[in-house]
């Protein structure tokens, strides 16, 4: 990143932001639009000519817990706005994941309009959703230095395009998000995790298909290497007390071995580490991926990539339909190709989490698309930045 | 309802036309005669007419790709259309434009139960999704009440809800790819048959669920299964007033609970309702709450005491809880028969969606009370309270002279008001062209710009479904061109249609 070369601009209010990007497109200067930096990693590097750092608007415009909604400033960190919610008993049902261990960057200071920017979920995606399905409305800036709104804070809302999912995910490269309003949910009374030794991929994965297909409301299957060395099986039962204590039994039955049970903050601690990835302990020189696929498809895509030598370590999440992996960096321009290839094979989506610049630049951290969808998506940037001013080149690789 | 111009130069090759698209579906799937087009003049919105051009049915995703690119080069506008269920008017043909029916798309192509997906056609029906899983204990969760005809395709056009969506989502929710047709006959690819197949692509697909049908023709959805809850039970509960229920709907929502239903009928749907189901209602109850409560047994009895105890907190003269799946549907019953009870009481009503934040329900009723005096016409409240979503039913006679547009008028009002109070015009019917007018009061010139330049991205010429969610065109040329500052009305001399 060259960001640290860069003017730096934080602005504090809408209005600042607007000027900014007036001033910018005016200029015809190109802006690294960010929260706090903490996922700057993520993505493809940015090269712009200003800085445009969204920490500072982090004021709650309301938080209404009876209304189960919550519009905020992009700048407000997770944890604070975690924080809030638990004090009401709420909570953000995607489990937002920080990254942070990947980046060496500070948990703390992750932001609500960075989850937004990179959509980015964590273990519950299976049970509750994702973060476009909590994105009620945005307010943001477009590329000519207008200030628009989008989606309402109703539940729900059919008024118009819905923009809101739009821009969820768009790594900033639409507009530039100031506000958000967000669903949010009661939290589960109880929570408990079940963890057992893992036997094959295919095993496990067949499990996990006879767990999710009883309605137990089951919000976490993962599989990973434990501090032990040993694999293991990890089970998240959520719900009133009474209901956790009853599909806890309906589980054990199902289950080929007696599981280890943890209760409340033990298991809190577990799934943390999950949404983590810190089972994955990647080397410095590793790359580290994300490959979304069918859980059936999982088992012998991950046999055929260890064996080519693209997976060094992995761990399996979303009830087997996403594989973590990290790749050794010794020859990454060849092994990046590779896997990638093994993925499209079998119309898996693969996504460069963490790796040098120079290889994401090359290869595009995201997984490639039709060319037109490409075309589809590149118009729709225009839409909304038309002189293509925000984090050029932060989700298309530049030819 | 004023629409676009129609185009005399197109209405005047109607046969030749008709002759190019019989070449590309066969001779019996484009319906040229004018009795036989009769039945498509119109969707759930019977007040709103027009005589579509030609009606086409295609048989196949390449036939959609043949047509649309015929209609873009010859400038032809399109009006996609399911089942015709829509409330906000989404499929009213154009005179100069073709109707596109799904009706023969219409396969569930694919059944995925280990990744727990379908992959269907857009003219499948809503509930043809759930009947073909059920053997597997599955289901597709979004359940419109318009769900035994309306489609899958027009569910997504619309982004859909229905009665579970408080605890289960809208249909936006549960889409996990989508095939569609561009204008240009482009076929787009997005997402895929699996949970986080659109993982790192920009939301094409949340943009295109619920554009109405102005952005692409949908070819093919991948939707999301789920198991069918164990066991649903259901709470009725009444009230002496219309504040206590709603004061209860957030007590619930307070307590932690969200149920899978929760539904609201005044005193005078109930009196409608009492003649039908033979059932009469405590003369002390101004208003009845429905909350439904699923999950596993164990879950659903630990709630229902909860939401029982709360109900009596907030006042609740009397509570029924079902304990067999008869009594369940016996207390939905009510509910289901409301706006067909309603109908007995009068020749003609009219009903909108608007939805509001939770605790402004009282103040909105009230509101509507006085309207009510105000346009001299009766109505009647059966709504989605769990998430604010108004059902007002207007109540009027089309024959008497004026009428129509006094519900049309007493209709806007309550939207208007609904905005007013922090809400939307839309839950979940549309824009369409019943709201399009309207739609100035939600949002600033500067958010209808910015969500018409989707459009441009989309459809540049503006051949699909025009006339439908925005007052104005989007005149996609310009942009880029022209920049007013902040506040100002970017093009004040586009003419409203």
């Amino acid at each position: 990143m060259t960001q640290t070369e860069t003017v730096c601009l934080r602005p504090a209010s809408t209005q600042d932001v607007a000027d900014i990007v007036m001033d910018a497109a005016a200029a015809g200067q190109t802006l690294a639009v960010t929260g706090n930096g903490t996922r700057s990693g993520f993505g493809n590097p940015v090269k712009a000519d200003r800085t445009l750092a969204l920490g500072g608007l982090d004021q709650i415009a309301f938080y209404d817990p009876e209304d189960l909604v919550i519009r905020t400033g992009v700048g407000l960190t997770l944890d604070e706005l975690e924080h809030m919610l638990a004090a009401k008993g709420q909570y953000l049902p995607f489990e937002p994941p920080r990254y942070t261990g990947l980046y060496g960057t500070d948990a703390q200071r992750s932001t609500v309009g960075g989850a937004v920017a990179t959509a980015l979920s964590g273990p519950r995606r299976i049970l509750s959703g994702a973060v476009r399905d909590f994105v009620l409305g945005v307010e943001g800036v477009n590329g000519q230095g207008d200030v628009f709104k989008a989606g309402g804070r109703t539940m729900k809302n059919v008024t118009g395009y819905d923009l809101s999912k739009l821009v969820t995910g768009a790594c900033g490269t639409l507009a530039v998000l100031t506000s958000v309003t967000l669903k949010v949910l009661p939290a589960p009374r109880a929570e408990l995790t079940l963890v057992l030794p893992a036997r094959t991929l295919e095993d496990d994965r067949a499990l996990f298909e006879k767990i999710r297909a009883l309605p137990l409301g089951v919000g976490g299957l993962a599989r990973r290497v434990g501090a032990d060395g040993r694999c293991e099986v990890i089970i998240r039962v959520e719900g009133t007390a009474p209901g956790v204590a009853g599909n806890h039994q309906v589980l054990e039955a199902l289950l080929p071995t007696p599981p280890r049970v943890l209760e409340q903050e033990e298991s809190q601690a577990l799934w943390r580490e999950i949404r983590e990835l810190s089972c994955l302990t990647p080397k410095a020189d590793e790359l580290v991926w994300r490959v979304n696929l069918p859980a059936t498809a999982m088992p012998a895509f991950v046999d055929e990539a260890r064996r080519a030598g693209c997976i060094n370590r992995f761990f399996v999440d979303w009830a087997g339909g996403v594989v973590f992996s990290t790749m050794r960096g010794v020859q990454p321009e060849v092994d990046v190709l590779r896997y990638r290839k093994m993925a499209e094979k079998i119309g898996a989506r693969s996504m460069i989490l963490r790796a040098p610049d120079a290889i994401r630049s090359q290869f595009g951290a995201f997984p490639p698309v039709a060319a037109g969808v490409a075309a589809l998506e590149q118009r729709t940037r225009t839409a909304f930045d038309p002189a293509g001013i925000f984090n050029p080149g932060r989700m298309t690789v530049q030819a | 309802m004023q629409m676009p111009e129609p185009s005399q130069a197109i209405m005047n090759q109607r046969e030749a036309l008709a002759v190019a698209l019989r070449q590309i579906v066969g001779q019996e799937w484009v319906i040229s005669d004018e009795a036989e087009r009769r039945p498509y003049q119109c969707d759930g919105i019977t007040a709103y007419m027009a005589m579509p051009l030609l009606v086409v049915l295609p048989g196949s995703a390449a036939e959609v790709q043949q047509i649309l690119r015929f209609c873009h080069e010859r400038g032809v506008k399109v009006v996609p259309r399911g089942s015709g269920t829509s409330l906000s008017g989404g499929a009213l043909p154009l005179e100069d434009g073709i109707l596109l029916v799904t009706s023969r798309l219409c396969n569930v192509l694919e059944v995925d139960a280990p990744n727990r997906v379908a992959r269907v056609q857009p003219g499948v029906p809503n509930i043809k999704i759930s009947e073909a899983v059920q053997h597997l204990g599955l289901c597709y969760m979004p359940d419109p009440s318009s769900q035994l005809i309306s489609t899958i395709g027009g569910n997504v056009a619309e982004n859909a809800g229905g009665v579970h969506c408080l605890k289960y989502g809208v249909t936006a929710n549960h889409i996990l790819g989508l095939e569609a047709v561009l204008m240009t006959g482009e076929i787009i690819r997005l997402g895929g048959a699996y949970l986080g197949a659109a993982e790192g692509e920009m939301d094409l697909m949340g943009v295109l669920t619920g554009s109405e049908g102005l952005l692409a023709m949908v070819t093919e959805i991948a939707v999301r299964l789920e198991p069918v809850p164990e066991v649903a039970r259901v709470i009725s509960m009444s009230f002496p007033s219309v504040e206590e229920a709603c004061a209860c709907v957030g007590a619930i929502v307070g307590a932690g609970i969200i149920p899978a239903g929760l539904e609201f009928m005044d005193r005078k749907v109930l009196d409608a309702v009492s003649v039908l189901i033979r059932e009469t209602f405590d003369s002390n109850t101004a208003a009845l709450l429905l909350c439904e409560l699923d999950g596993t047994a164990v879950e659903v009895d630990a709630l229902v005491d909860v939401v029982s105890d709360v109900a009596r907190n907030q006042g609740a003269i009397e509570t029924k809880v079902s304990t067999t799946e008869e009594e369940r549907q016996r207390i939905w019953s009510s509910r289901k028969l409301a706006f067909s009870a309603i109908g007995k009481l009068c020749p003609d009503y009219y009903c909108t969606d608007g939805t509001i934040p939770r605790n402004k329900l009282p103040e909105v009723l009230n509101k509507m009370a006085d309207m009510s005096v105000k346009y001299g016409l009766d109505y009647a409240n059966c709504f989605h309270a769990g998430d604010g979503n108004l059902h007002p039913i207007i109540m009027y006679d089309a024959a008497k002279p004026g009428d129509l547009e006094k519900a049309e008028a007493f209709g806007a009002d309550v939207l208007i008001a609904c905005v007013d109070a922090g809400g939307v015009l839309s839950g979940e019917h549309g824009v369409g062209v019943e709201k399009r007018d309207l739609m100035t009061h939600q949002f600033t010139d500067i958010d209808l710009n910015q969500q018409q330049m989707v459009k441009c991205a989309f459809d540049p010429a503006e051949l699909l479904n025009p006339g439908k969610v925005f007052p104005t065109a989007c005149r996609c040329a310009e942009f880029g061109r022209m920049h007013v500052r902040n506040g100002a009305i970017r093009f004040p001399d586009i003419p409203r249609f």
